[in-house]
């Protein structure tokens, strides 16, 4: 039957509600309101009163049916963000919360919008944005998995090895490295569900059709469902593993060549332009730095660079970080004292680093315990992580434009963007920040 | 610990436990599997969504969702098993309609479960990895109804039957097919291909099996491909009116192979109506569905393109090797074209113009023109004929196109150059006689072997032009500066030809009477005064004259001559009787043209202007020649032609190869140098293989001759043989 009129009363939770059927259209077939004023429910209004009662808490409803409205949302300061929640997801309306909660990423229009401490005994390992605005924190063994919500979810280990890295391969499914455990066949490579925490896949590594234990350190995923990670075995298993991520099956293994570091490596980077995989192994996991990019269809390190040899009096250009820059067709490197330094991708030899005394910021006032820095690139706007602050630099010269910056919680150890948000986690209390973007301004 | 002190000791655990009433879960969804219930019995209006949905809520939200998710399997399967038995039970015809019926059914009932099931479907089943509510029943209505032992065959059995019954000629309900199949192919694209389309097309090929072998039998071939080409049609508008269109490749495919490809070499050679009398008839229509229906297999249009081929160059070599064809050179050569053209339509109307048969008539013509080595001459003979007599009259559109004809048989020849040299000599003999229709005509052909063949092919024919017009200047010059002194001697008109430009024999002259000496003299003088370094002979051979004449009875005649018979019929001015050898010793006419020159002026009726004796056909030593008193004639002016066989007689056709042989040579060896100069050390197949390659625009050089020219230039020191590796030759600087 369908509505007739475009004017629809609500009875929720014994307050009254007008709106009009357009309104609620905005919800979307997916919703109660879609499947409610479907043609196939006959529906029929509450003894006369011409109202549908719906039992929720009328509160929530009128932010919602605002929310619908305006595509705004707006929480009044007594209510709990929870219950607000809850009751989206009892209408179906959660994703139009998230997404008017916060506006699309800018790293120069951010501001902190929470900060959760966290239960870690220890340093943080890595902090890691998920696609949908979560987030999962790794520290030790273990890994702690937060929704867009930041509501935890129950948390992961593998084995309760040392956690080397993790990564989303989407905000249903997380992959999580580790050391192994001598003689046990535990450790490696594992795909856990965020939802539950539970267990589903083991990655294995064959060398000569057996199955081996190994360590597995950095992540990365490309775009056509692989995942890439370093690995370090008993014997040959020294390398690059590619594993497909349907599947679940190992399909390559790229073999560290001699004299060169592969499966020490501390960070994967796939670049979808070039169809090639960036490796960096970094002081101090090994004596000298070793960038190097791979082809996996040629089986070829198609680019590479390497400190090796270069004059000890440099010390203080020990690279820490690296991230390749597609555009520019250029590895960004930083050091110890946020100097950032560039280096062309277009020789197949690597060039030496050219490095940017506009960038330098610190020198000197190092605190006591310091992290190493980090970099991050997101739609054209480089960030990079010293001490206590997260810079942000624009413009083909890389211009300082932003810093962000909390006094509480000692140095940042990782940070990571994701799903519009950007996440910092610091050393001391265990602590991470959420920075966002706000919606949209009125006018 | 005995069970007695535990009693002592028992202490109720504290829990907390909210939930008051502990058949809360059962009671709620006992609700819900009651709505269930009425959804399935169309009974829904009585329900309230917003009821259903808050208490399929809490039992998400209270942890009841793995008993919710159970419930809902086991309360579908119940009324899939429900449904089920009604479609089973239904009668023959009946038994597709309830099925698309329930379906259509399960679909809504399917849609209204999910809306209340909303919440966990958001909730619940992610984060457990189950089955979505949506993608449940259809998995369900797959294993409980269609995978059902009695309604899977059934089924396969109905669809299968359907489609045979519409293949023979019936009306079936296309819409209710079209449900169906719809159905199969929303339960997965594997579900419609393993229930029906493997079976389907197995069935297809069974049935195409059969009836084209029924075909094959009664038909013709153009009947058959009328068949094959419905068939295929009908095929594919199954496929558009109810299947997947996927299955339009698959199913026409099987068509194809079982009607078209399993077929194909018997329908093309099928006895009195296969592709060569499909050729021979010009049937445009069957050979075009023969074209589009064999396209469509592998190696269909291979076999098409070789049977018409072999046919082509049989029929094409039969005419060009035909002794009674080569009687008339001009009826040969429009055969030819006839054939050319009746192909050319062919491919054009039925064959789409394709590039390959294009490629295929044009090979085919290209072998057997050149299998008669007088084609070239015989080309040269149409063009002559043409540009005679054969385009007086026809606009410059047509003469084009006649032209471009011309053309394109000239492309097909191999010895391109022998065509030059006939083409050189009758084009003379156009030039000369001024018998050339329009000039328009001969320079656009000129120009057409230009663009193919190139500036040296053709600048001596230009040469010729340009001669033609320098004489008319010259004779003009000359009767004005001249024309006084002259009185009334004959009028003489001379063509200046350059030598080299013009296929002269070496000048014979004869003797020309007094009067025209005078004249002739005079001319050289002048045009020598005019021109200096330059050195005039008389081709007597070539030249014609008008003579006025006057026979018994006072009649008077204008004879139309040649320069040889004019000088014979000088000599009758003065006497009236002459033996063979007087005329020869007076005129010193060569032999064989003064034979013939006298048996056109004695021999032929009507334009027997002297009388011999005796009479006879032909001309010997011993003969007298007389003026012929008697002669009459309705006209004033008579053409006596010389007698001249218009083809070459065989002895001036060897001569004309052997001047095209020896043309050649120098040519070759200039290939050859070329070659050599360019690679400076090469071996004797390389060599042969890259003159073969530069010449063949022109002719196909022998290799033996090639051979004889490598040795000519080792002896003259261009090229030598390598000292250790007797096969190579080496360029010599």
């Amino acid at each position: 039957m369908g509505i007739q009129k475009d004017r629809v009363r609500f009875n929720v939770g014994g307050r009254i509600f007008e709106t009009t059927a357009t309104t609620l259209a905005n919800a979307g077939r997916n919703s109660l309101f879609g499947a409610m004023f479907d043609e196939s429910w006959n529906l029929q209004t509450d003894n006369n009163s011409n109202e549908y009662f719906i039992d929720r808490n009328p509160d929530c409803f009128a932010v919602l049916l605002d929310l619908l409205r305006t595509h705004e949302l707006y929480c009044p300061p007594n209510m709990s963000e929870k219950l607000l929640y809850r009751e989206a997801l009892y209408y179906g309306l959660l994703d139009h919360v998230r997404s008017a909660k916060w506006g699309p990423f800018d790293g120069n229009r951010l501001w902190l919008s929470r900060t959760v401490a966290g239960q870690a005994p220890g340093d943080g390992t890595a902090i890691r944005a998920g696609p949908d605005g979560g987030c999962c924190v790794a520290h030790g063994c273990m890994v702690h998995v937060y929704d867009w919500m930041l509501e935890e979810h129950p948390p992961i280990n593998l084995d309760y090895q040392r956690v080397n890295d993790v990564g989303w391969l989407d905000s249903e499914n997380l992959v999580v490295s580790v050391c192994e455990r001598l003689g046990r066949g535990d450790g490696g490579m594992g795909l856990f569900s965020t939802s539950s925490g539970e267990l589903r896949d083991k990655f294995q590594v064959s060398h000569e059709n057996q199955v081996k234990s190994f360590t597995a350190g950095a992540l990365s995923f490309s775009s056509d469902y692989k995942i890439f990670s370093s690995c370090k075995g008993r014997s040959n298993e020294y390398g690059i593993g590619v594993w497909d991520q349907i599947t679940g099956k190992q399909t390559d293994f790229f073999y560290e060549p001699p004299g060169w570091s592969l499966g020490d490596a501390d960070k994967l980077q796939w670049l979808n332009g070039s169809n090639c995989l960036l490796v960096a192994t970094l002081f101090p996991r090994k004596d000298n730095c070793y960038i190097s990019l791979l082809d996996f269809r040629e089986k070829k390190m198609v680019w590479s660079w390497s400190d090796m040899g270069a004059p000890i009096t440099v010390d203080e250009k020990r690279v820490r970080d690296a991230i390749a820059m597609e555009e520019s067709n250029s590895i960004c490197v930083v050091n110890e004292y946020e100097d950032l330094g560039f280096i062309d991708i277009r020789n197949s030899r690597g060039s030496s680093v050219r490095w940017s005394s506009r960038s330098k910021l610190m020198k000197g006032k190092m605190p006591d315990e310091p992290c190493y820095p980090k970099l991050a690139l997101h739609e054209g706007q480089l960030f990079s992580s010293m001490n206590d602050s997260i810079s942000v630099f624009c413009g083909p010269d890389w211009v300082l434009t932003s810093r962000l910056r909390r006094s509480y919680g000692g140095s940042i150890c990782d940070f990571s963007i994701g799903g519009d948000r950007l996440f910092a986690l610091h050393s001391e209390e265990n602590v991470f920040d959420i920075w966002e973007t706000p919606p949209a301004p009125i006018i | 610990m005995s069970a007695q002190k535990k009693r002592n000791f028992q202490i109720e655990a504290f829990k907390h436990r909210v939930v008051v009433d502990p058949k809360y879960a059962e009671k709620t969804w006992m609700i819900l599997e009651h709505a269930i219930k009425e959804i399935y019995n169309h009974n829904a209006s009585g329900l309230s969504f917003e009821e259903l949905y808050r208490n399929a809520y809490n039992m998400v939200l209270h942890k009841f969702g793995e008993k919710l998710y159970s419930g809902l399997v086991t309360t579908m399967t119940y009324h899939l098993k429900e449904i089920s038995k009604s479609i089973e039970a239904a009668q023959g015809e009946l038994f597709l309609e309830e099925l698309n019926r329930k379906w259509a059914e399960h679909n809504k009932a399917l849609q209204m479960i999910r809306d209340i099931l909303m919440y966990m479907d958001r909730t619940f089943i992610p984060s457990t990895h189950k089955t979505p509510v949506h993608e449940l029943g259809l998995n369900l209505w797959r294993d409980v109804v269609i995978h059902s032992s009695k309604t899977q065959s059934r089924l396969l059995d109905t669809l299968l039957e359907l489609v045979l019954r519409e293949r023979s000629g019936d009306v079936i309900n296309r819409g209710l097919m079209r449900n169906i199949i719809k159905m199969l192919m929303d339960l997965g694209s594997s579900v419609y291909q393993e229930d029906f389309e493997k079976h389907f097309l197995e069935v297809s090929a069974d049935f195409y099996r059969c009836e084209s072998q029924e075909f094959i039998e009664s038909c013709d071939c153009g009947n058959y491909l009328k068949k094959a080409e419905r068939r295929l049609n009908e095929e594919m508008e199954r496929v558009s009116h109810y299947l997947d269109a996927k299955s339009e490749a698959k199913i026409t495919s099987v068509v194809e192979k079982e009607m078209i490809e399993s077929h194909m070499n018997r329908l093309v050679h099928m006895e009195s109506s296969g592709l060569v009398n499909m050729l021979v008839d010009d049937k445009y229509e069957d050979l075009g569905r023969m074209y589009n229906l064999f396209r469509r297999v592998q190696n269909g249009l291979v076999i098409v393109r070789d049977v018409m081929t072999a046919y082509i160059r049989d029929t094409g070599k039969h005419l060009v090797t035909d002794p009674e064809r080569l009687r008339d050179p001009v009826d040969f050569v429009q055969r030819l074209l006839d054939m050319k053209d009746k192909y050319d339509k062919i491919i054009s109307l039925a064959f789409n113009n394709d590039k390959t048969f294009q490629n295929a008539l044009n090979s085919s013509f290209e072998f057997f023109i050149n299998l008669n080595a007088r084609s070239p001459e015989f080309i040269s003979l149409f063009v002559d004929d043409k540009l005679r007599k054969g385009l007086r009259g026809v606009s410059e559109e047509d003469v084009e196109v006649v032209l471009d004809k011309v053309m394109m048989l000239f492309r097909y020849l191999q010895e391109k150059d022998v065509f030059e040299k006939y083409y050189k000599q009758h084009l003379a003999k156009r030039l000369l006689s001024g018998k050339t229709v329009s000039d328009d005509a001969e320079r656009s052909l000129i120009l057409k072997l230009k663009t193919e063949c190139g500036y040296q092919f053709t600048s001596k024919l230009e040469g010729m032009f340009t001669d033609m017009k320098t004489s008319q200047d010259t004779m003009h010059g000359f009767y004005t500066t001249v024309g006084p002194q002259l009185g009334d001697s004959p009028t003489l008109t001379v063509q200046v030809l350059t030598t080299g430009s013009w296929p002269t024999q070496p000048s014979i002259t004869c003797n020309l009477p007094a009067e025209i000496m005078g004249v002739c003299e005079k001319f050289k003088s002048y045009y020598l005064g005019t021109h200096t370094g330059r050195r005039l002979s008389w081709q007597t051979n070539m030249g014609t004259a008008d003579l006025k004449t006057t026979f018994g009875k006072g009649q008077k005649h204008e004879l139309n001559v040649s320069t040889y018979q004019m000088c014979v019929l000088m000599l009758f001015n003065n006497a009236d009787r002459l033996t063979y050898k007087e005329i020869e010793q007076a005129t010193e006419i060569p032999a064989t043209d003064l034979k013939r020159c006298l048996q056109s002026l004695a021999c032929v009726k009507g334009k027997n202007v002297l009388r011999k004796e005796p009479m006879s056909k032909d001309i010997v030593e011993d003969d007298a020649f007389f003026f012929n008193d008697k002669f009459t004639s309705k006209f004033f002016k008579v053409k006596i032609g010389t007698v001249v066989a218009q083809r070459e007689s065989e002895p001036e056709n060897l001569e004309t190869r052997q001047r095209v042989e020896e043309d050649r040579k120098p040519q070759i060896e200039a290939a050859i140098v070329r070659i050599m100069k360019s690679r400076r050390v090469l071996d004797h197949n390389n060599i042969v293989a890259e003159v073969t390659k530069q010449l063949q625009a022109r002719f196909l050089p022998n290799p033996v001759v090639i051979k004889k020219r490598i040795e000519s230039l080792i002896e003259r020191e261009f090229l030598e043989r390598d000292k250790t590796d007797r096969k190579l030759y080496r360029y010599l600087a």
